[in-house]
């Protein structure tokens, strides 16, 4: 019986690895994530041109000193701005549109009480200059205020120096710092976890109901039992799934040795717990998932049927996402204790508490324990259903049709 | 050694109301081709998945090759559904070996037994394309690859004959008969009984999910009797339904079968109709097997009228 479901869970495994898309998420994914962290910063490095702006004053004071202002703002310890000679605002425009000018920036007479000027240029979501315009031009106008209250506006700045509030993260690995990159990382780990469980387990029910449209589901049925080939369905889509992990954990590896120049912020540390807690949580989620919709798979005739059904998987699925906002404020709070607890729910809340902080060592036993004895539970009335559903053809059984057949398989 | 390849004892099947097979006994003897006769809906379907293991019976027992039926005896066993089906993106060769090895053999075995049958069936030169990339008929002939590779003894087949044009029912034949002289016990179902009838030696014919008769093909039809007589002639032959000890006529348009009581003479009619025909042809034959079905089933054919 193990050479059977070996030689399921072979060719599930070699039949997801072989796609196409397979191939091309494993590549792309890491390479697109990166494009998205890093591209912004790398641009600008690489050596953008600075802006061409000009400052179109109607203070009739703060002119060159915004101007000075403009030329001494630095972005990664490079100028950003070059100011050129103002000109009446028509010009300005007109230099604009036709490309001799990236923008001007306009002081509005009253810039200085209501602390109000306008950026106007053809590109305006350059956020990473704007914002740094932006710190230049407030500086100066703050400075102004200062020195009109008859203040030392060097002095001010001192006094009014904001709270830098540094947050250590203390764990038995030892304390490190922790730039809020623990939360990114936290955030960025649930939705590949969240993600994936769902593509994942989607995949087995496509897999199922084409075993269904193709007809060779009777010829299988002849040679293993229901279980098994549902067994050996969900070991080999989830094998593939975790060369998926494997291939994209080996970049992060490369990534996080590569020259430090490269990188602008430190790769947060992803312990071992972590890792082994999103390996563990993904196979048990998917588990769980995969066994609901290979059940729905195998109730249905097409895909479009499946849509009635998905709800059985998304209402867990959606009750964690809503729920994870309060997990990360409130890791040990009640609602997260709850959350973390339900079969379902758990691989995300308790995945994303053990990233936050880590749990009394009871909580994370009790919730595996209670999402084993649920994929169980869920996996016996999924061979039921699979047992019944792969011979059947023509109309869509309804919920409670299903039920029965769970109850008298 | 036990010489029965498959019984069913008492067998039973009912979905939400309606019964389709009820109390259903058969013994399908080793060596024999065995054939499960009877109209669309008979419950024939049901019979061999119960006999897979593709459902549960809710009565009855069931033998496989001297034992009770369990996983292991199955897999000396090989099916071949009405619905076929191949996975459409697997390489033909990797899918062969697959359905080889859910049915308990090794990979190395299948392999190696691989090529000549894709040479038989000429599919040698498909070795390494995509199911979807075969003709329908190529296709027909790898389904018959994937239930034969692992070397059952047993082998059945659900209307093994649909779908295929007369070239393709020549070389199933061919491939049964083959498999018949390597001494495996083949049960095939049909609805068409003329298609499968001269391949068989044992029949059931079964009808609303009850056997109406059993036994070797010869016996059956004798026990029929020898009193159906093909006639052909020139001439007007309306007459001859009215003629005393018909039971019934049959106009194939060429020639009329006509079936007589038990007892009457088939001389008899010869003469009567000699009398105002010219006769071309005339001989005693066998009933076929469906003139004996429709007659069982209807209760004695025409005579209850």
């Amino acid at each position: 019986m193990t050479a059977k479901l070996w030689a399921i869970v072979r060719r599930e495994y070699l039949e997801r690895v072989r796609t196409k898309g397979f191939v091309i998420g494993t590549i792309l994914g890491p390479l697109v994530l990166a494009a998205l962290m890093l591209g912004p910063i790398l641009a600008i490095r690489s050596g953008s041109k600075p802006l061409r702006v000009s400052v179109l004053d109607r203070t009739g004071a703060l002119g060159p000193r915004v101007e000075d202002a403009l030329r001494a703002a630095r972005f990664d310890g490079r100028p950003r701005f070059d100011v050129l000679p103002t000109e009446p605002e028509p010009a300005l425009k007109k230099a604009v549109l036709e490309g001799r000018l990236d923008g001007y920036l306009e002081l509005p007479a009253d810039a200085v009480e209501r602390g109000t000027a306008s950026y106007f240029g053809r590109n305006v979501s350059n956020r990473l200059d704007l914002n740094t315009m932006e710190r230049a031009v407030s500086e100066v106008i703050v400075g102004v205020r200062v020195a009109t209250a008859g203040l030392d506006p060097r002095k001010v700045k001192d006094l009014t120096k904001e709270l830098d509030l540094k947050t250590i993260r203390l764990s038995e690995s030892g304390e490190r710092e922790d730039k809020g990159a623990a939360l990114m990382l936290a955030i960025i780990l649930l939705m590949i976890l969240y993600t994936s469980m769902l593509i994942w387990g989607q995949m087995v029910m496509t897999s199922v109901i084409e075993e269904k449209t193709s007809r060779v589901v009777e010829v299988i049925a002849s040679g293993v039992p229901a279980t098994t080939l549902l067994g050996g369905k969900l070991l080999g889509v989830g094998a593939a799934g975790l060369t998926q992990f494997l291939v994209w954990s080996l970049c992060l590896l490369a990534a996080s040795s590569a020259p430090a120049a490269l990188l602008t912020f430190r790769m947060p540390e992803i312990t071992p717990l972590v890792l082994a807690s999103f390996v563990l949580f993904f196979l048990l989620g998917f588990l769980f998932y995969a066994a609901l919709y290979a059940a729905i798979g195998a109730a249905v005739n097409t895909v479009q049927e499946a849509q009635n059904f998905v709800w059985v998987v998304m209402t867990p699925i959606i009750l964690g996402m809503v729920s994870f906002s309060a997990a990360i404020e409130a890791p040990d709070g009640p609602l997260s204790v709850t959350m973390s607890m339900i079969p379902g729910i758990s691989p995300l809340i308790m995945f994303l508490r053990i990233v936050v902080l880590t749990p009394p060592v009871w909580q994370i036993a009790l919730s595996i324990a209670l999402l084993a004895l649920a994929i169980v539970f869920v996996l016996w009335a999924s061979a039921r259903v699979y047992r019944v559903g792969i011979l059947m053809y023509g109309k869509r059984p309804t919920f409670p049709e299903i039920v029965k057949w769970i109850r008298h398989a | 050694m036990n010489e029965k390849a498959i019984v069913l004892r008492g067998i039973g099947k009912a979905f939400s109301g309606h019964v389709a097979v009820k109390d259903l006994s058969l013994e399908v003897p080793r060596g024999s081709v065995f054939g499960l006769l009877g109209p669309n809906g008979a419950g024939k379907t049901t019979t061999l998945r119960m006999v897979m293991d593709i459902l549960a019976p809710d009565t009855g027992t069931i033998e496989i090759l001297g034992r009770p039926a369990d996983h292991a005896s199955r897999d000396r066993i090989g099916y071949m559904p009405e619905e076929r089906g191949l996975y459409p993106r697997m390489v033909l060769e990797e899918q062969l070996v697959f359905m080889a090895a859910i049915k308990g053999m090794a990979r190395t075995d299948a392999q190696a037994r691989l090529g000549p049958w894709l040479q038989r069936l000429g599919l040698a030169d498909w070795r390494r394309r995509k199911v979807n990339e075969l003709s329908k008929g190529m296709q027909q002939k790898a389904q018959f690859v994937a239930t034969v590779l692992h070397e059952p003894e047993v082998l059945i087949m659900d209307e093994p004959m649909s779908g295929l044009d007369p070239v393709g029912m020549d070389d199933m034949r061919e491939a049964m008969l083959e498999l018949r002289r390597r001494g495996a016990t083949i049960v095939l179902s049909s609805h068409q009984m003329e298609a499968v009838e001269r391949l068989c030696d044992r029949v059931a014919l079964i009808d609303r999910g009850e056997k109406v008769l059993d036994g070797s093909v010869a016996e059956v039809k004798s026990r029929h009797g020898k009193n159906t007589v093909a006639l052909a002639f020139d001439g007007d032959g309306s007459f001859l339904q009215s003629l005393p000890g018909v039971a019934k006529c049959t106009d194939f348009g060429q020639y009329v079968e006509v079936r007589l009581h038990d007892g009457a003479d088939p001389q008899a009619l010869l003469q009567r109709a000699a009398e105002r025909l010219r006769i071309r042809r005339f001989e005693i034959v066998e009933p076929s097997l469906h003139d004996i079905f429709v007659e069982t089933v209807t209760g004695n054919g025409e005579e209850a009228e």
